[in-house]
């Protein structure tokens, strides 16, 4: 029987030695499709260069980040987490995994599924529309402390 | 004994792999990978059982001896006394 734990481990080097991540999800910046602390993820290395709705894993100073790939340019990409309303440019050599597969709550989801691309391609077209209602809604609540302020009982 | 809650078994391309969830997820950062015989453990003590009950259970699902099946329980049950069991 075997059973092998790696505590505080590195996934790059778990990808390197075993060819594959498995495990939780942290943050909720890939939301409402990846739920903090409460889903799986399944990575695998990086192989060949990555195409636009991958989930790329690459590393920001010391934290590991999981965000779409909008658009693959020269030396690198252009990436969003589903729930983040800035791009930002990642090198290639920065990104070392690709998602796979995923559980959703204890639903396995493999990101070659139909109804997996349909759901990545509505995220990205509803962009536009879910960044004017969040920036519109943020607009009204700055609006609306900056009313109620003067009436706050100190 | 019993697995602790947080703690999820998950397979994947033929692994069975532990992987944490929610507050569990802050305490414990690896990977267990089980094979088999550990993931049919790792389900049976997901409920409170003796280790004599898990040796039974493995000679019920299993075609090995006592002697084996006591040695994998005792294997199994050392691993997940190490933070995985309460």
């Amino acid at each position: 029987m075997e059973t092998r734990s790696e505590q505080k481990l590195k996934i790059e080097d778990v990808l390197a030695q075993k060819g594959v991540y498995v495990g939780p999800t942290v943050g909720i910046s890939m939301l409402p499709m990846l739920k903090n602390r409460r889903d799986t993820i399944v990575v695998k290395p990086k192989t060949e260069r990555l195409k636009r709705l991958d989930v790329a894993l690459y590393k920001r100073g010391d934290a590991y980040v999981l965000h779409r790939v909008l658009q693959p340019i020269d030396g690198g990409y252009i990436i969003r987490g589903d729930n983040c309303y800035s791009d930002e440019k990642v090198p290639e050599n920065a990104v070392f995994g690709v998602l796979t597969e995923f559980f959703r709550k204890d639903k396995h989801y493999y990101c070659t599924d139909e109804k997996y691309i349909r759901y990545a391609e509505k995220r990205l077209k509803t962009y536009k529309r879910r960044r004017f209602f969040v920036l519109f809604k943020a607009k009204c609540v700055a609006a609306i402390k900056k009313v109620v302020k003067p009436f706050r009982k100190k | 004994m019993k697995i602790k809650s947080g703690l999820i078994l998950r397979s994947v391309g033929g692994e069975n792999v532990v992987v944490p969830v929610g507050e569990m997820s802050k305490k414990f950062h690896g990977m267990i990978t089980l094979n088999e015989t550990g993931a049919f453990l790792w389900k049976f003590f997901a409920e409170d059982h003796t280790q004599e009950e898990a040796v039974a259970a493995l000679l019920a699902e299993y075609d090995v001896s006592e002697e084996i099946a006591q040695k994998d329980v005792a294997k199994f049950v050392e691993a997940i006394s190490q933070g995985f069991a309460e």
